[in-house]
């Protein structure tokens, strides 16, 4: 072993069993699991033709992973074409100079939910840097104001309840703000409404990326991110290259599988946005900036993603939709929720925490963690096996194959 | 890499048991079935059923040796801990309960009987029966089981078995599944104990008045094997009243079992949620198909809870009895 991981181990252990006996996390996320599994089979049923169009999904994914450099090129050159400047990072640290280069200092920056940007630690670089950053997804914004972190990839604020977001917000908002939801919700909405219209760029991620046309198609439901991206002078797109499919119609099923696995049902909104906002209703002469962002700007973050998709035994971890179902079937996830994790979270999160985010140090408490229960496994609209995967890992860890 | 995994493994390679149990200790409930040792069918435990109550003992003397920081002790390792407490392993093998031995052995004997109950012949290696090194495959020890799964398949060989029918569903999985991509020629039928008695269940012994009962399905069973309709034609056959849980077949949870040695709280709470999520179907009898499954459901279900929690083979060895 090159690692003594027994320190790791201790910490871990700790934070997993202090998880499993808090109240608020219980109770979060029973609700959550039944309410998931409720509403993912009433839509299933409601759209039978989805696990069929799953599976088309899944050979989608194979081919685009296969495809990888392939497709990033051509979709550089699609944003390109549409008047979009596009980016290609290879890392992490590379990522983030990209985006400060782009945005500056003394900025108001409004941001929607990203996994990505928890990869990168993208709020906390660009305030380091003298920016004052928000986040709009409310579940996001109120971790901001705890300096908390994420216990769901979709629901980040899973594990806490109004009575303790409104001791948060009446802090924060300086008046008195009661434990009920509605008015929870109001608050924000009047707050973040002032910093939409007033922000200088709009940071978003994006679901799924054709890179025919250079669409960025982004599901979402509170409506935040059509504001943070439609109002703000700048929009920056920060998406990791396995989001890229090769067409938009591929990319409309890649979209569909995802909200429906994601507990969306029908998503409130889908944004697809290739370019800056224009006109040419004046003497038809193409003038940028009509009523959306005059500059548009797409970065794609690599960061550990193509030596993940040339690994024959990992490659497919990458047609993850990160709809999220898998960690609500997790029953270590289930009591622990994203104590069983480090960005990314569950068994999936696992193996992207071994490759993308943490290394192999950060990921062998969780791989040790994980049931190889298989119940992920049937959840998955791409079936990905992350239980082999999760054998491989512990090979590699037993014999210390693996770089540093 | 916590340590007590290094033993564990070490233990497999060396003795062919995780825990370092010995042969005639594994293999002590069949005395009085004096079961040849070469046959067409060859009945194989791996000396799992028989393990259960030490891993119990390991996981509890740690526990009550450092209140403080269980992990951490699993970690020094058990053989360290060992050392330096001055605690020998015969000692803490010896503080197993006489009746927990007792029960999981039976559980071997009861299997061996209830095949016999129903025409079926089959030998046994006994004394050197050999682990199947299920767990070098779980823990990721693939390099060394490599070599361990030779000396496996010479103590099979020596049966002159075509088939292998095996008690534990992780058994069968990694002689299905790992086995054949391990050495050249692994061409033996394997199949699961649940297989033999489905095959042959309208032989079985009827019960008495209808008992309500439910299926913890294992995950190995249910979701590797695909094993998961046969239990309750087994039992519906024998005329039981068979509950749903609300989770089960290919979407059952988890026992929590896997993570035990690593995280015994955690696995405990994770055991204790399934025991209620089972019970939710309305019995509270519970039966289950794998030697690890049952130990974390007992080990996890919570102090007063009247729960019975039962391998499938206790409850149709009673019937045989009768």
């Amino acid at each position: 072993m090159t690692v003594d991981l027994r320190k790791d181990f201790v910490k871990y252990a700790k934070s997993l069993n202090a998880a499993s006996e808090d109240k608020n996390i219980r109770t979060a996320i029973s609700r959550a699991v039944t309410s998931y599994r409720n509403t993912v089979s009433e839509t299933l049923e409601r759209f039978p033709h989805t696990p069929k169009l799953a599976e088309e999904v899944q050979e989608i994914k194979r081919q685009s992973i296969a495809d990888l450099d392939n497709l990033v090129k051509q979709a550089m050159a699609s944003v390109e074409r549409n008047k979009g400047k596009a980016f290609y990072a290879k890392d992490h640290q590379a990522a983030l100079e990209i985006a400060l280069g782009l945005i500056g200092k003394g900025k108001t920056v409004v941001k929607g939910k990203s996994m990505l940007g928890e990869e990168l630690h993208l709020r906390e670089y660009l305030e380091d840097n003298g920016n004052e950053v928000w986040e709009t997804d409310l579940g996001e914004f109120i971790l901001q104001l705890r300096k908390d972190r994420p216990m769901h990839i979709l629901s980040p604020s899973i594990h806490v309840p109004r009575e303790q977001v409104a001791e948060v917000f009446s802090k924060f908002f300086n008046k008195e703000v009661p434990p009920d939801i509605a008015e929870e919700v109001k608050v924000v909405r009047e707050f973040m409404r002032e910093k939409y219209f007033t922000a200088d760029v709009g940071i978003s991620g994006a679901n799924v990326v054709a890179a025919d046309t250079g669409a960025m198609v982004i599901i979402e439901n509170e409506g935040n991110v059509r504001l943070a991206i439609g109002a703000p002078p700048v929009h920056i797109v920060m998406v990791g290259v396995e989001k890229l499919v090769p067409t938009f119609q591929e990319a409309m099923k890649v979209a569909e599988v995802t909200w429906r696995y994601a507990q969306y049902g029908v998503p409130g909104y889908v944004n697809i946005v290739s370019g800056p906002s224009k006109t040419g209703d004046i003497e038809k002469v193409t003038t940028y900036g009509a009523h959306g962002p005059k500059e548009f700007y797409v970065i794609f973050v690599d960061n550990g993603r193509n030596e993940m998709a040339h690994e024959d035994k990992f490659s497919e971890a990458l047609h993850c939709l990160r709809c999220g179902g898998c960690m609500y079937e997790c029953p270590v996830f289930q009591v622990t929720a994203g104590h069983f994790g480090h960005t990314y979270m569950g068994g999936i999160g696992t193996i992207w925490t071994a490759f993308v985010s943490g290394g192999m140090e950060k990921a062998a408490p969780l791989v040790y963690s994980c049931l190889r229960c298989g119940r992920c496994v049937e959840r998955c609209p791409m079936s990905i096996n992350v239980p082999a995967m999760i054998g491989e890992l512990r090979e590699r860890i037993v014999y210390g194959k693996y770089q540093e | 890499m916590p340590m007590v995994l290094d033993v564990i493994s070490e233990n497999i390679i060396k003795h062919g048991s995780p825990l370092a149990l010995k042969g005639s200790e594994v293999a002590s409930w069949a005395k009085e079935l004096n079961l040849p040792a070469k046959g067409e069918v060859l009945f194989y435990t791996g000396g799992e059923y028989q393990m259960l109550p030490f891993i119990d003992s390991l996981v509890k003397t740690i526990t009550h040796l450092d209140q403080g920081s269980k992990v951490f002790s699993m970690m020094m390792g058990a053989r360290n801990l060992i050392n330096k407490t001055g605690i020998s392993p015969e000692k803490m093998y010896a503080s197993v309960l006489a009746k927990d031995k007792d029960r999981y052995n039976s559980v071997c004997l009861k299997a061996a009987k209830l095949l016999k109950e129903l025409d079926y012949e089959f030998c046994y290696s006994g004394n050197e029966e050999l682990y199947s090194g299920a767990l070098l495959y779980e823990l990721g020890y693939l390099e060394d089981m490599k070599d361990y799964v030779k000396k496996v398949v010479e103590v099979i060989k020596k049966s002159g078995a075509k088939t292998i029918v095996c008690l534990s569903p992780h058994a069968a999985e990694v002689f299905k599944f790992v086995y054949p991509k391990m050495i050249e020629g692994f061409d033996f039928e394997i199949r699961t104990y649940i297989d033999l008695i489905w095959e042959r269940r309208d032989k079985l012994a009827k019960l008495k008045s209808a008992e309500s009962v439910v299926i913890h399905d294992s995950c190995r069973l249910a979701r590797e094997l695909g094993i998961h309709q046969e239990l309750r034609d087994i039992l519906l056959s024998i005329g039981a009243d068979v509950k749903e849980a609300p989770m089960n077949r290919e979407w059952t949870s988890c026992c929590g079992g896997p993570i035990k040695i690593l995280f015994p709280e955690l696995s405990h709470v994770i055991g204790g949620r399934r025991v209620s999520e089972l019970k939710e179907s309305g019995s509270s009898h519970i039966l289950t198909s794998c030697p690890y499954c049952l130990s974390a459901l007992v080990g996890g279900r919570v102090k007063g809870d009247s729960a019975v929690i039962e391998d499938l083979i206790e409850f149709l060895y009673r019937g045989v009895k009768a």
